[in-house]
């Protein structure tokens, strides 16, 4: 008797809670008028930032994806010297609020050495597009490297041992066995590095500034025209996000589905 | 050919502790012992995959203790077989000769013979995951064995199939192993697999190799109470005199013993100690084997009596209660006749 009440109880705050959900999307869509909508989609403003966001967020996934896989890779094989003082201060901007971890690199690309030393060698990082592409790679990065550093514990280590014993170099294995088997995870963290990236906002707005057609991400261009009362152009920034987001799950979930279909 | 002296590590929870024996070539050394006493970190050690905290590896008089997994020529074989899944079998199994200058027409060529010879030749297109158990260790003992390695390291290779495949594997081990005149190095807890395969077992206990010696060294003369009790079975080997009523008889030493197994000439045999009954007259009695013996040594363990016996050119072991041993009067020197069924004497191989 206990027991289904539970199990009632469960189902009916799942439903619940997609139905509020689903409503609060479906709310986005169906406030704003249609040609609002499209007078807003067609304006230079938004184009320009679903533009700048594309990307910054496709050029910062890459460098996610790029960086993140030895990164999970030696945090899940290799034994080294402060190695759980490294998982946490990677693991930290996920616990860190996104303005916060803005403000930090805005003062370290700013009025520090390495700040001055980047902009010696023409490396401007503080209010420009990099530095758009800097937030979302610290927001997005340690994401993706849960992602990793899990699909790769989830790899046991003995394919390698084999593919060693075999004449196969370290590198060799790990390009020939290691990351074919990594693949789905491989997928599941860039979707998520770009999810990520798509939606940074405070790491981004203290950073890269968020100047209006400079600087100006998709969230950006919600939160300006919003704090305008252009209330139009932020719903509409606001469905684009949502679409984007929603095209990124998809095709995940389609990977994800093929590779399972093929793996059984 | 391959000498391994004083070997020392710490894996996690696993240690070696001073490893050192040596095995020759075409040798097959299975290595037994409880859980824990660090038989797969031996065969990985051995492999290259840890760095050593001291001791020296020597294949055929090279010194490889710095080498590199990739370039010691030795191959791995794991219970759980780790065929690597986006690969075809054909391709899993053609994987170590890729590093090789060969035409793609000798790759083939090559897998297709170990394939025939280990039955999976019809299997070749196929992806791992959708094999039995059976099958994928067949590709995984083919392509260890298609690079021609030196050393094939097998870490309890049947431990997951069924009592049937197990065999049938074993036999096939047996032909193709002899077939290449390959070394071998079996992790196992099958003891079956020592009496089918071995020519050398290795007894290891906590990172340490406490007993080295052939099969009947090691199950009719156990170095020590651990390795007694670990093993706990006779192994005796004679030779095959007669065969009648269902009954085999094999001449160990100068007595002649019955067993109801099958056998021909050379022939292995494993007798439990607790299968012996003492007696100090011949009776009449249904069990065929009536052995006159002396009793060598006697020590309590717990709540059981072990004691040695020998006969003309036979020695055992055989355990009794303490209530036996005041009953019997048995004492050291003592004789008596040692009683058990042809039922109880097992050919192993």
């Amino acid at each position: 008797m206990e027991r289904l009440s539970f199990r009632k109880v469960s189902i009916g705050l799942t439903l619940f809670f997609t139905a509020f959900l689903f409503l609060a999307v479906a709310t986005l869509f169906f406030v704003p008028s249609p040609s609002e909508v499209v007078r807003s989609l067609r304006s230079a403003e938004l184009l320009f930032s679903l533009r700048l966001s594309l990307l910054t967020s496709v050029t910062a996934t890459l460098l996610v994806v790029l960086f993140g896989v030895p990164i999970g890779y030696s945090l899940s094989r290799f034994e080294f010297r402060g190695k759980s003082a490294v998982k946490s201060i990677i693991d930290l901007p996920m616990a860190f609020p996104e303005l916060v971890l803005g403000l930090a690199l805005l003062l370290l690309f700013g009025s520090t050495p390495v700040g001055r030393a980047a902009a010696d060698i023409g490396v401007q990082v503080a209010f420009t597009k990099l530095g758009i592409v800097v937030a979302q790679f610290f927001t997005a990065l340690p994401f993706a490297v849960r992602v990793i550093y899990t699909t790769f514990e989830g790899i046991s280590r003995r394919y390698e041992l084999v593919a060693r014993s075999l004449g196969y170099s370290e590198l060799e294995t790990f390009i020939r066995v290691v990351l074919p088997m990594a693949r789905g995870g491989l997928f599941a963290s860039t979707i998520i590095a770009f999810a990520r990236s798509m939606g940074a906002f405070g790491a981004v707005l203290i950073l890269a500034g968020g100047t209006y057609m400079r600087t100006e991400t998709l969230p950006i261009t919600l939160y300006l025209n919003l704090s305008y009362g252009n209330l139009g152009m932020a719903i509409t920034s606001g469905i684009v996000l949502v679409l984007v987001s929603f095209a990124a799950i998809l095709l995940f979930e389609w990977l994800e589905g093929g590779r399972k279909v093929a793996g059984s | 050919m391959l000498e391994v002296e004083n070997l020392t590590l710490s894996v996690g929870d696993f240690h070696l502790r001073g490893v050192s024996f040596s095995v020759k070539g075409r040798d097959y050394l299975t290595v037994i012992g409880p859980t824990g006493a660090g038989k797969s970190v031996l065969l990985e050690a051995i492999a290259g995959f840890y760095p050593l905290s001291s001791g020296r590896i020597a294949l055929e008089g090279r010194d490889i203790t710095r080498e590199p997994p990739e370039r010691r020529e030795m191959s791995i074989v794991y219970q759980d077989y780790m065929l690597f899944p986006h690969m075809s079998v054909f391709d899993n199994i053609a994987f170590g000769l890729k590093k090789r200058r060969l035409s793609r027409g000798e790759i083939e060529r090559e897998v297709l013979e170990i394939a025939e010879e280990l039955h999976i030749d019809h299997l070749l297109h196929r992806k791992p995951g959708t094999l039995s158990g059976g099958e994928q260790q067949r590709v995984a003992l083919a392509r260890a064995l298609i690079v021609g390695p030196k050393v094939l390291l097998m870490d309890e290779p049947f431990s997951a199939l069924d009592t049937k495949t197990r065999e049938e594997l074993r036999s096939l081990v047996r032909l193709v192993i002899g077939k290449h005149g390959t070394t071998v190095i079996h992790v196992t807890h099958d003891f079956e697999d020592v009496f089918a395969l071995a020519k050398h077992v290795a007894v290891m206990r906590d990172g340490r190799i406490v007993q080295f010696g052939t099969p009947e060294e090691v199950f009719s003369r156990p170095g020590d109470e651990f390795i007694a009790s670990f093993v706990g079975t006779n192994l005796l080997r004679g030779r095959v005199e007669e065969r009648s009523d269902g009954l085999t008889a094999v001449r160990v030493g100068d007595v002649i013993l019955y067993t109801a197994d099958e056998a021909e000439g050379e022939a292995t045999l494993s007798l439990r100690p607790e299968e012996i009954i003492l007696a100090r007259e011949p009776k009449e009695c249904s069990a065929q084997n009536v052995v006159p013996v002396e009793v060598a040594e006697m020590e309590r363990r717990g709540q059981l009596v072990w004691l040695s016996l020998v006969s003309d050119g036979l020695s055992f072991r055989a355990v009794v209660t303490p209530n036996a041993v005041e009953l019997l009067k048995i004492r050291p020197g003592e004789r008596f006749y040692a009683i058990f069924k042809a039922k109880a004497l097992r050919v192993v191989k």
